[in-house]
């Protein structure tokens, strides 16, 4: 944090009527790794390019898709421990309002709470915007739900959507793609493609991640054996 | 929202004496109250749940039992009520005292090993939910009236512990707790063994239970049982129902006229009913 001369927000507005710290943020956001998201009718599926820095780094201690409550998952574009802070606070809001209403929260009102979080964040002394844009996956009674937050709090709603570094091509793709009643399976492989569009080197379970939520209200991650399987079913 | 910033922490810091202590139980308002009671005034009641529950390691595991009754003093306020609570998949906790606070300190610890699985990736350990409770209920100086079985099976094995109302616990094979404990006890002193199989153990939490509810009056209703073995949480609820309700009559109840005693008798005639017309004018602007 600054020191006591910094109570005012750092964020302030240009005279062009925009919030520069906010377009930096998603000029973060922009060179951060490729992630997307594709809402099926009887579910919800999240992927990610996984590139590690070295080949010496072990792969295996690195999951960048999280869990937020037990139906609802996470995944970001940017930089990464912006979003462990994020996912962090995302948990014990869930927990809370679980404690209060003893409900399992819907997915909308925790992407509002952690929308919530981030605006702070834009409008606080001392502090800088979040830099990741979240994509957030959760089947609820309301059924299957994809929620991308942006770094100035903003949220919306999507069908398919793409972040990160090939959004533009990622984006043109999935529109192609995407037909209202895909099953799961049929996602997961939209997914695959469209991340292969934009990847350097050779796709395999190690160097991506999906996370998928059924009818089940079960998100999980899917092991990098499981991925490899969908991979040759595409291929 | 102004966030707290480390120059506004330094500020604070010159009006220290007035901060008040994070954390535990604030005395301030016990002057306040003793000069009420000697006034007159009664303090509000808090339901008891005056209670019998057990917990015992068997071969594959842990089996916790509990009575279904909640006390309001001498009124039976719940004839049943659950005691065993969630605390994760494989751990359970029984709760004797106040049924408020052996409610709210399981919820709150129950949260808590949900938030520690997210970071830590793995099933919880019973000595978390353990050492969660004692601290809290320490830190509460024994005024959060929750005595506790608890229960689970993880990686380390199956495990019993029961926490007692100031942070105290202990670990044991076989555990009561409650009014009816000592009933409970008699019965597993007596018949305990190591090594029992799952279908002994049930039996012998049942009878200790049962014996829990047709010996104290604090105790009664139906017997909750709970088997956690590793992989597999059982919760068998009114696994045995020994006080049905027996005197309802088929034929139903029909009270003749001049069974009851007449003492006064007082009619008033209704107004009669006028029938608007159905030709209204309609409601001008």
């Amino acid at each position: 944090m600054g020191d006591s001369q910094y109570s005012f927000s750092l964020t302030t507005f240009s005279p062009s009527g925009k919030l520069v710290q906010i377009e930096h943020a998603l000029t973060a956001v922009g060179s951060g790794q490729t992630s997307l998201g594709i809402k099926a009718a009887n579910g919800v599926i999240i992927a990610t390019e996984k590139k590690l820095p070295s080949i010496l780094v072990d792969e295996t201690s690195v999951q960048k898709i999280q869990l937020m409550t037990t139906n609802i998952g996470v995944v970001y574009s940017g930089m990464g421990p912006d979003s462990r802070v994020l996912v962090r606070k995302s948990r014990k809001q869930a927990q809370q309002y679980f404690r209060l209403y003893k409900e399992p929260i819907p997915v909308t009102q925790l992407v509002r709470e952690t929308a919530a979080v981030m605006q702070e964040f834009t409008q606080s002394g001392g502090v800088r915007p979040f830099g990741v844009s979240l994509l957030v996956a959760g089947y609820d009674d309301n059924g299957p739900q994809l929620y991308q937050v942006d770094p100035s709090g903003s949220y919306f709603s999507w069908k398919a959507s793409a972040m990160g570094k090939n959004v533009s091509n990622a984006k043109t793709f999935l529109e192609k793609r995407y037909t209202d009643d895909m099953e799961l399976d049929d996602a997961v492989h939209t997914a695959i493609l469209t991340l292969k569009e934009g990847f350097q080197g050779q796709i395999s379970g190690k160097n991506i991640e999906i996370g998928i939520v059924g009818a089940d209200r079960k998100f999980r991650v899917l092991t990098p054996a499981e991925i490899d399987d969908y991979l040759a079913e595409v291929e | 929202m102004h966030v707290i910033v480390e120059g506004d922490r330094e500020r604070m810091a010159r009006f220290a004496a007035d901060a008040p202590t994070r954390g535990g139980f604030s005395f301030d308002l016990c002057q306040r109250n003793e000069m009420l009671l000697k006034k007159g005034t009664q303090l509000p009641t808090f339901r008891k749940t005056g209670t019998t529950i057990v917990g015992l390691v068997f071969e594959d595991g842990v089996i916790l039992g509990a009575d279904t009754r909640a006390t309001e003093g001498p009124i039976v306020a719940d004839k049943n009520c659950e005691k065993i609570h969630y605390m994760a998949p494989n751990i359970y906790c029984c709760g004797a005292g106040t049924a408020a606070d052996t409610e709210a300190v399981t919820d709150m610890v129950s949260s808590q090993l949900q938030l520690h699985r997210y970071a830590t990736g793995r099933e919880s350990r019973v000595v978390t939910a353990l050492t969660l409770l004692k601290s809290h209920l320490f830190s509460y100086q024994g005024h959060v009236s929750a005595a506790l079985v608890l229960g689970g099976v993880d990686i380390t094995g199956p495990h019993l512990h029961t926490v007692y109302p100031h942070g105290s616990t202990d670990t044991l094979p076989f555990a009561t707790m409650g009014s009816g404990s000592l009933a409970a006890m008699a019965v597993f002193e007596s018949k305990f063994r190591e090594g029992l199989t799952r279908d002994e153990g049930i039996k012998l939490v049942s009878e200790a239970i049962c014996s829990g509810i047709f010996n104290d009056l604090g105790s009664g209703s139906n017997v909750d049982v709970c088997v956690i073995t590793r992989g597999q949480t059982e919760y068998l609820r009114n696994h045995q129902l020994p006080n049905p309700r027996t005197y309802v009559s088929s034929r139903g109840y029909n009270f003749l006229k001049g069974h009851t005693e007449v003492l006064s008798t007082k009619i008033t005639p209704l107004k009669s009913k006028v029938e608007a017309p159905a030709e209204v004018d309609a409601m001008e602007e």
